[in-house]
């Protein structure tokens, strides 16, 4: 069984609907909502904070935070 | 691993196959692709909140029917209120808003600091972070707690604020500052996060002491302290019927950042 890819990146925007633009650590930019699990624990996202990503399996250019790194 | 699944066409002609991994997280699977995960956990207060997350809108929906199957008694999840989509999804499985959650910015500087810190409540001293006497301070927040269940209950009250298990509450005593009037303590301010990005957690005060500007002291008096460290904001949240609240944090400058809802499936 294949899981998604998940890549570490920063976050660069924050756009509407829980939506984040991150520059993962490849370079590639993605956009990425709020995983439901990190949103149910009031984690909040800001900007430039380190996150882990897993990204669509449908369109490597979405994604969704799954992590977000203490700094 | 609960071998009990469910199948469903995704509408792509996508067979998808819903699997409960254990008593806490679901998967949604299709052409041996994860496309979805759904997870439940108990809060604090005992409350079970769940998540889903998935790739498709079919995916979504076969890991709420299925979650929403095997779990009984009340459920809880949240929605950003910039996520109307995630709203009527939710609201399409049986999950009805019970209360809305404001979240704030606030100025570490300001007018406002300035004037609460030059003129405190008559008879009020103010214990700064770290240093109140810390079986004071649990004594404080205990009394604060009984409080808070013997009127509103917790059920109304941001996740920051909830009760932990084992009656741990207070965790971490520098990051409280206390106001005393005659040696009693009777309000406290918790600030908590991280160095850079810190919130305010907990502003309370003994019901026999509000409506008296401690509160406005306490905050006032952690305003100050996160700006001698060097940051210019805080962020908290509030319940948006606390009107008290909202309207003392609007005097600090309070910016409005965002509107979180509770949903629920009472049974």
């Amino acid at each position: 069984m294949s899981h998604g890819i998940e890549v570490k990146g920063n976050v660069v925007e924050c756009l509407r609907s829980a939506t984040f633009r991150v520059t993962l650590d490849n370079g590639h930019v993605v956009l990425a909502h709020l995983s439901g699990k990190v949103r149910k624990n009031y984690i909040k996202i800001m900007l430039e904070d380190r996150v882990l990503v897993e990204l669509s399996p449908y369109d490597l250019s979405r994604g969704r935070i799954i992590f977000r790194y203490r700094t | 691993m609960n071998t009990n699944s469910s199948r469903a066409n995704a509408g792509a002609a996508q067979a998808i196959t819903v699997t409960r991994v254990n008593q806490t997280h679901w998967r949604a699977t299709a052409e041996n692709l994860v496309v979805g995960q759904a997870d439940a956990s108990e809060r604090p207060d005992g409350r079970t909140f769940i998540s889903v997350d998935a790739w498709t809108d079919a995916a979504f929906d076969q890991l709420a029917d299925r979650m929403l199957t095997d779990l009984d008694g009340p459920l809880y999840t949240l929605v950003d209120d910039t996520d109307p989509a995630l709203l009527a999804k939710w609201q399409q499985h049986g999950l009805q808003p019970r209360r809305r959650e404001r979240e704030y910015r606030l100025p570490s500087s300001g007018d406002a600091v300035g004037a609460a810190l030059a003129s405190p409540p008559a008879g009020v001293t103010l214990v700064t972070f770290g240093m109140a006497d810390e079986t004071r301070l649990r004594g404080l927040d205990h009394d604060i707690r009984r409080e808070v269940e013997a009127a509103s209950g917790w059920s109304s009250m941001p996740a920051e604020v909830l009760p932990r298990p084992n009656g741990r509450t207070v965790i971490d005593p520098s990051r409280y500052a206390v106001a005393a009037r005659d040696g009693r303590y009777i309000g406290l301010v918790r600030v908590t996060g991280r160095p850079q990005q810190p919130r305010i957690g907990l502003l309370a005060v003994r019901a026999d002491e509000q409506r008296s500007g401690v509160g406005r002291i306490l905050l006032a008096l952690a305003l100050h302290a996160v700006h001698e460290r060097g940051v210019d904001a805080v962020c908290t949240e509030v319940d948006e019927t606390n009107t008290i609240a909202i309207k003392l944090l609007e005097k600090f400058g309070a910016q409005h950042t965002g509107t979180a809802s509770e949903l629920e499936r009472s049974r």
